[in-house]
């Protein structure tokens, strides 16, 4: 039995024989009352989304999830290939598994794989990752004082995200991967 | 985050901060308009209040002959504005930050938050639900917001918002009787049967229910204040008609709280047994002691009016209104921002 100091993004809990990888979690402290930690889930058996809320402190089943820094080489069909660092062994996730995040993938991405009897039940991508932008309108005179202080840029995994005038084709930023914004120059 | 650099390459961190400088003023407008006194009180205080789960953030302060003195900073002025309505002051509010220790960094709280708190001497929870309600409405409308957006829910302004029992809520999400659930015992044995963790004291049962099978769905379709909590839950309200429950309300909307407020206990001998109470529960629990704030007894002594009080959470609301995810995206130099860039 593990605490709910452990509730973590990517961890697997067991509960009503059914087992739940943690996508997100915060805490809330009920009308000047104890503390808690509110869980969004899924279950690994159906891919259903629910919310469950334990007090802190009470006792949660999570299971042994293996944590592995893995590289992102590429996609075949609806498989995303990653490669286990230290063994250089491949493994293949599914796209529907992976969701939205799949857009932040880029070659060589490293992103961390939860693994569950051999099975990959979570991933978690880095909170910023760099990019080289590859495309960048060049900034037009007159751009801010007409109020635009941001462009649109295509980064080299064609994300496209918002970015300050000033940045430049050939230059590296960072984005935030939580809310896929820029965030600064790398 | 929102740090100077956000501010000056993100638009819409940008646009978020200005609604915040908006809000702030546009509150202090509806209140002023409203009649009431913008007071204000120490941050630093001693001794601080008694809320058995609170843990209020202890401050040292040194005379110039190095004589130390801890102080505390306040979970919420509520002790001094107390105080102020025995002086005779009838409507006051403040706008104030805040501060609470063990809370996360991000999410729904930041460990230093801005409050509004406003009391009405006398007042009815009526009434302060109507202050409520009026103030959101009036923030709208200057801003030309007319949905309010929380975990994924947008929320209409407009329109009478809700105002039912806690016991209601309980018959309509949970399908029992609260009446026959206001006991540890009785609550221990319907977190069983619901197939939740069964420790704890009365509270903790029941937010772990009200959590799970209530909280989420509070609010959703338009806000809703949730009144008369259990006796139990509330040292500093007086009694509701039916003395089981107390006059204590709620402001829950998409699922997110807003607002605590109590028809203010006014009885003094009441409201040292209820902090003495409280100050026993911090020790059980663990949790730093002080003595009871003799000063806020000697003052409801004297007397003040059946006044009504609330204390409302500045940054959620700024969240609702700009449909920022986290806190941390309504402050300029959250603690987490600060503590990522600590060199």
């Amino acid at each position: 039995m593990a605490q709910t100091s452990e509730i973590k993004r990517g961890v697997v809990i067991r509960q009503n024989n059914d087992l739940f990888t943690v996508t997100d979690f915060q805490h809330v402290n009920p009308g000047k009352g104890a503390a808690f930690v509110r869980a969004k889930m899924k279950s690994l058996a159906t891919g259903k989304a629910i919310e469950n809320t334990y007090k802190v402190g009470e006792n949660v089943e999570i299971v042994d999830v293996q944590f592995q820094n893995m590289q992102y080489l590429y996609k075949s069909g609806s498989m995303h290939v990653f490669m286990d660092m230290k063994n250089y062994e491949q493994i293949e996730i599914n796209e529907d598994f992976i969701g939205d995040d799949a857009k932040y993938l880029k070659d060589g991405l490293e992103v961390m794989v939860g693994l569950y009897e051999g099975r990959a039940v979570s991933t978690q991508i880095p909170k910023k990752v760099k990019y080289k932008v590859i495309e960048a309108p060049p900034a037009v005179k007159g751009d801010s004082s007409a109020g635009n202080v941001t462009k649109e840029v295509v980064l080299e995994n064609g994300l496209k995200v918002q970015a300050p005038i000033f940045i430049k084709e050939g230059e590296e930023i960072l984005v935030n991967t939580d809310t896929c914004e820029y965030s600064a120059r790398a | 985050m929102s740090d100077w650099q956000d501010l000056k390459n993100n638009p819409r961190l940008k646009e978020i901060y200005n609604k915040r400088i908006e809000i702030l003023r546009l509150t202090r407008e509806f209140f002023w308009r409203a009649g009431f006194l913008e007071t204000d009180t120490p941050v630093a205080v001693y001794p601080p209040s008694q809320e058995p789960y609170l843990s209020p953030v202890p401050v040292k302060f040194f005379t110039p002959d190095n004589v130390e003195h801890k102080f505390y900073l306040h979970t919420s002025p509520e002790f001094a504005m107390k105080k102020l309505l025995a002086a005779g002051y009838e409507k006051i509010f403040q706008l104030t930050k805040c501060f609470r220790n063990y809370e996360s960094f991000g999410g729904q709280h930041n460990p230093e938050f801005m409050m509004i708190e406003w009391y009405r001497a006398p007042g009815a929870l009526k009434e302060i639900m109507d202050d409520t309600e009026k103030l959101f409405k009036y923030i709208g409308k200057k801003l030309g917001i007319e949905n309010l957006s929380a975990r994924g829910n947008s929320v209409p302004l407009a329109g009478k918002w809700e105002r039912k029992t806690m016991k209601q809520v309980w018959k309509k999400f949970v399908g029992i009787n609260l009446d026959e659930y206001l006991t540890s015992e009785t609550m221990r044995e319907l977190c069983r049967k619901l197939g939740y963790d069964t420790d704890g004291r009365y509270e903790d049962l029941f937010y772990k229910i009200f959590l799970n099978k209530i909280e989420p769905f509070l609010g959703v379709k338009k806000p809703i204040f949730i009144y008369d909590y259990p006796a139990a839950m509330c040292s500093l309200s007086r009694p509701a008609e039916d003395s089981r429950y107390a006059l204590r309300f709620e402001l829950y909307i998409g699922g997110l709280e807003l607002a605590n407020a109590f028809g203010e206990l006014t009885d003094a001998v009441k409201q040292k047994n209820n902090l003495e109470e409280d100050r026993k529960k911090r020790q059980e629990l663990d949790r730093e002691i002080y003595p009871v704030d003799r000063e806020l007894i000697a003052a409801l002594v004297s007397g003040i009016p059946q006044a009504g009080g609330i204390a409302l959470g500045v940054d959620r609301m700024i969240m609702l209104f700009t449909g920022a995810k986290d806190i941390n995206e309504v402050i300029f130099q959250s603690a987490a921002d600060m503590i990522d860039k600590k060199f």
